[in-house]
């Protein structure tokens, strides 16, 4: 109690401070009048009060947070959260049972962007925009998790990044530094949201849709307000603009920070994940379209190049979005952009995986190995951007991508114990661990995760957490050793 | 092409020797008049003058090897042989294509299982004699390269097993010392391979069969005289018989060896990965034999136990025989037993994959990381039985992990690329990889490899291969820095 006493008290304050992320769709609805109107009334009067008696209930322990609080309270937020958040739908729709519930906010809040609801677009506006605001939130608190908390934490050889960071945090405490270096991010996130909508305005959305979409396209969470996805509007301009905002999401936002101060492009330049994200992708695109076009999907090689771009770029950094049935092509390619998810977004953005930085790091590493195999005593250090790797760090991240291997293998195996055919269960499972959204077969992009029963939903839930915490903070927690003394 | 002459020299009086090899099934043939007389006379001819000629061109550039030769000759040895074990199989059978035969020959020799071929009973005895004597002779090669020549040359954190040989070798050139080690572990291998025929024999196989399959059995091969494989003899006691002598075989030579000099069973206590190896198969046996009673798919209790056990241990332990057709059960069950099949054999046994003393490797250092997020200052060792781990191992057996997904998974792709579906894809990769036999799906033990065509026949052959000579041995050779000087 001594010890989580402390952790409670700041969960509290920010159940708090979430509670009142409900008055914009609440605002909405009152507005257009809409169905769900009452539910976020109550949803937002139930939270204040969970949040004011935790904050209350944990006044008396406040102090100082220490690292190992620092892995408690994070997991204790990104479960929790979800769950408060599940209130506008358990409200609005009685019949919604708390599993599909607390799947679609922790998608949301992941920025996953898997759903188990269909009918989207006959949805109140406000539980719409609810949804989408989810991806947006998580994608704040993914910025600052992985810029400013993890490294902390030191959590797969994230304290490689912290030399990046624009004040750099060095004590062992979790002090208001975060806050800085969160405020300075979020204005840049927020900036490029706003800049993205209007586009999305321009291009031929409406305002809602177009603010809608540039929540889950920024965050990379890829919800949208139609079962169709973007294929709904059936634009190539809009692809086009998404295709953008996407790309610029899977980038590292300390970057873009220093780009907005400097204005000038030599940020990117200098960052070393950049040329990986942008060059992996575009070779992907003209090799998937000529092989889908050579498949005979599409009769014109332009045409393959429209659909494979949108679809792989969304796949590839964690966004979700579909234009169309990528489920029908033939497997190799969604499959392909499936692999892609796990290593295209950057370390510093909103998408998930094992991010490009470390994918480099580990192929460096077994090349590395392999020289070593010729010249056994040689020294031959493993360089990014011109700066020589500890081995420390080398070593935390091996350990990060085997620990995902572990994962994806073992979720996989749970989930065809439970009955589901292979190609759903380890797409889901992949797709879900990456934060990317639709997977295949069963759960493709022409449907949803709705079919699962309740136990493939909660382990699909526990993935998408897994995946965004990185692994470690939450298997941290599982050791005797962190209970101890 | 002085750097290759000392090679070639030493490869041509492997050639040479190997020319005996062809005289046991030759005498079966002529014993027996079943007609393949003239398939071995001329793959004794032909590799017997093929070594000879090899021999007189190379003889001038002979010299002591060094480590770099090491790693050619090994892969030459493993590449090169197939061929000229091909030859019987091409001659007896001339509608046998060459991309055909070369992969029943790498599948023989690396002990993997996967066959091409359908109507095996109607086969000449001497042909499957030779089938699995293949087997049997690539399980004696696979002994002295893991045992002795891999640890020399420091692959995937073989040092690591050097302590276990009987004779340490400490020099960086291949020496003598391989030789005693070498044979010392065959008379011991032998021994044993004897022992399994004569129970088999007692079992109630006709002695051809029991022959067959005792090559089969104690190489961890799998393949058999008949198109049913085990399921063909229907007898308990006999897949008894094969499941002990598939389990001795998962074990390290070593253990054997030093049991056989000390003349007690102290030694197989002192094996750290005996317990892993025996208790994973033991508790996965009987929780598959309950989850296909659970599933329906068998009646009562120790029929499930009697299919899941023998497959099981089968299959995990890289043989590859099939009692039924387990493609049929539900999904879980197979895709459990290639799982184990990756990493449960024992590092100096006859099995393929990671191996059990790396599986235990990783998930201590796994741990170890979990801790030093919680203890970031501490010193922590990772150990094995009461030795500290040196971190340079350590990082090899992570590269060596690495590889070996970053292998499967970009195989799959290719076969996937190439048309075949992505379960049968990546199950035959598996199961090549590991050097198993039978995948699921199209490649499943039911069936044959025949359904494949000439390009995923080579990428398969490349798999088993790489498989077999542990990554790094063959991507060693295949790096532009090797052929630098």
């Amino acid at each position: 109690m001594q010890r989580l006493a402390p952790v409670v008290h700041v969960l509290g304050l920010v159940v708090l401070i979430f509670s009142f992320a409900m008055l914009v769709p609440l605002t909405t609805a009152l507005i257009g009048h809409d169905a769900a109107q009452h539910a976020f009334d109550e949803a937002f009067l139930i939270s204040l009060g969970i949040g004011a008696v935790l904050w209350l209930g944990g006044r008396r322990w406040r102090r100082e947070l220490k690292t190992r609080d620092g892995f408690v309270l994070v997991l204790l937020v990104w479960t929790g959260l979800p769950a408060v958040a599940t209130l506008p739908f358990l409200i609005y729709a009685p019949g919604m049972s708390f599993t599909d519930a607390y799947f679609e906010t922790m998608s949301g809040l992941s920025t996953t962007g898997a759903t188990v609801m269909s009918g989207l677009d006959t949805l109140p506006p406000s539980l719409n925009l609810w949804r989408h605001l989810l991806n947006w939130l998580g994608g704040m608190g993914i910025i600052v998790l992985a810029v400013a908390i993890l490294p902390l934490l030191g959590i797969g050889g994230r304290q490689l990044l912290k030399a990046e960071l624009p004040g750099p945090i060095k004590d062992a405490k979790l002090t208001p530094r975060i806050a800085d270096t969160a405020k300075m991010l979020w204005v840049v996130y927020a900036a490029i949201t706003l800049a993205c909508a209007l586009a999305l305005r321009l291009a031929g959305m409406d305002w809602f849709d177009a603010v809608c979409h540039a929540f889950a396209a920024l965050s990379l969470g890829g919800f949208s307000t139609h079962d169709a996805s973007v294929g709904y509007y059936d634009s190539p301009l809009i692809e086009a603009v998404l295709i953008f905002f996407m790309l610029v999401a899977a980038l590292n936002f300390v970057t873009h920070l220093l780009a907005f101060r400097q204005k000038s492009l030599v940020p990117y330049h200098r960052d070393p994940e950049v040329f990986g994200v942008l060059g992996l992708v575009f070779a992907s695109i003209l090799g998937v379209s000529f092989y889908v076009w050579q498949a005979g999907v599409y009769p014109e090689f332009v045409i393959a190049l429209r659909h494979v771009s949108f679809n792989l770029v969304s796949l590839a950094t964690d966004c979700g979005f579909a234009s169309t049935d990528f489920n029908q092509w033939p497997v190799f390619a969604p499959m392909w952009m499936l692999a892609l998810s796990c290593v295209t977004a950057s370390s510093g953005s909103t998408g998930g995986g094992l991010k490009m930085i470390r994918a480099v790091l580990m192929f460096r590493q077994g090349v590395r190995e392999l020289e070593r195999q010729l010249h056994p005593a040689a020294r031959l250090p493993v360089k990014i951007g011109g700066h020589a790797v500890p081995n420390q760090i080398i070593f935390a991240i091996q350990a990060f991508v085997m620990m995902y291997v572990a994962t994806v293998v073992g979720m996989t195996l749970v989930l065809l114990a439970s009955g589901l055919d292979f190609l759903t269960a380890f797409s889901a499972v992949i797709a879900c661990i990456n934060n990317a959204g639709p997977g295949l077969g069963e759960v493709g992009p022409a449907s949803n995760y709705a079919g699962l029963s309740d136990f493939q939903t909660w382990a699909l839930a526990l993935t998408m957490l897994l995946g965004r915490l990185e692994l470690f903070t939450v298997f941290v927690l599982f050791t005797r050793a962190f209970w101890r003394g | 092409m002085s750097a290759i002459l000392p090679v070639l020299h030493i490869f041509s009086k492997v050639l040479m020797l190997f020319a005996f090899a062809f005289l046991l099934p030759l005498g079966v043939s002529i014993a027996l008049g079943d007609g393949a007389e003239k398939a071995y006379d001329e793959a004794i001819l032909i590799t017997f003058f093929s070594g000879m000629a090899l021999w007189l061109v190379s003889r001038r550039g002979k010299r002591e090897l060094h480590t770099r030769d090491g790693f050619l000759l090994v892969v030459m040895i493993w590449a090169l042989l197939p061929v000229f074990s091909a030859i019987p199989l091409m001659v007896y059978l001339p509608d046998l294509a060459f991309n055909e035969a070369y992969f029943e020959a790498v599948s023989g020799l690396t002990a993997t299982g996967a066959t091409v071929l359908s109507g095996l009973d109607s086969l000449p005895p001497s042909i499957n004699i030779w089938r699995t004597q293949m087997h049997w002779i690539g399980g004696m090669g696979v002994i002295v390269l893991v045992v002795a020549v891999l640890p020399m040359l420091g692959v995937g954190g073989r040092q690591l097993f050097k302590a276990e040989t009987p004779t340490p070798m400490k020099d960086s050139k291949l020496t003598p010392r391989m030789a005693e080690t070498a044979k010392g572990l065959w008379v011991v291998y032998a021994f044993i391979t004897v022992i399994c025929m004569l129970a088999l024999w007692a079992g109630g196989m006709n002695w051809i069969d029991a022959v067959v399959h005792g090559f089969s059995v104690m190489g961890l091969g799998g393949m058999s005289s008949h198109d049913a494989s085990m399921a063909y003899f229907d007898s308990l006691l006999l897949e008894m018989i094969v499941m002990f002598f598939a389990l001795v075989a998962g074990i390290s030579f070593s253990t054997h060896f030093m049991a056989f000099r000390m003349k007690s069973l102290l030694a197989y206590r002192l094996d750290a990965e005996l317990p892993w190896f025996l208790g994973v198969l033991a508790v996965s046996a009987f929780a598959l034999a309950g989850y296909l009673l659970y599933k329906g798919f068998y009646l009562d209790f120790p029929e499930a136990l009697r299919y899941a056990a023998f497959n099981t241990v089968s299959v995990a332990t890289t043989l590859g025989f099939s009692s039924t057709d387990y493609n049929v059960w539900p999904y879980f069950a197979p895709l459990w037993m290639l799982f184990l099949s990756s990493f449960a054999a024992s590092s100096g046994s006859t099995g393929g994959g990671i191996k059990m003393l790396r599986a235990v490797l990783l998930s201590k250092q796994l741990y170890r990381e979990l801790i030093k997020l919680i203890h970031p200052n501490a010193e922590i060792h990772t150990k094995i039985g009461r030795q500290a781990v040196p971190n340079k191992i350590i990082y090899a057996v992570l590269a060596f992990l690495f590889v070996y997904v970053a292998s499967v998974v970009s195989l799959s792709f290719v076969l996937s690329a190439s048309g075949l579906d992505i379960f049968t894809a990546f199950t035959a990769v598996v199961a090549m990889v590991n050097n198993t036999g039978p995948g699921l799906g199209q490649v499943g033990p039911a069936s044959t490899y025949a359904v494949l065509n000439d390009f995923q026949t080579w990428v398969l052959s490349f798999a088993m291969l790489l498989g077999r000579l542990e990554f790094f041995t063959l991507l060693v050779v295949l790096t532009p820095v090797f052929w630098r000087k």
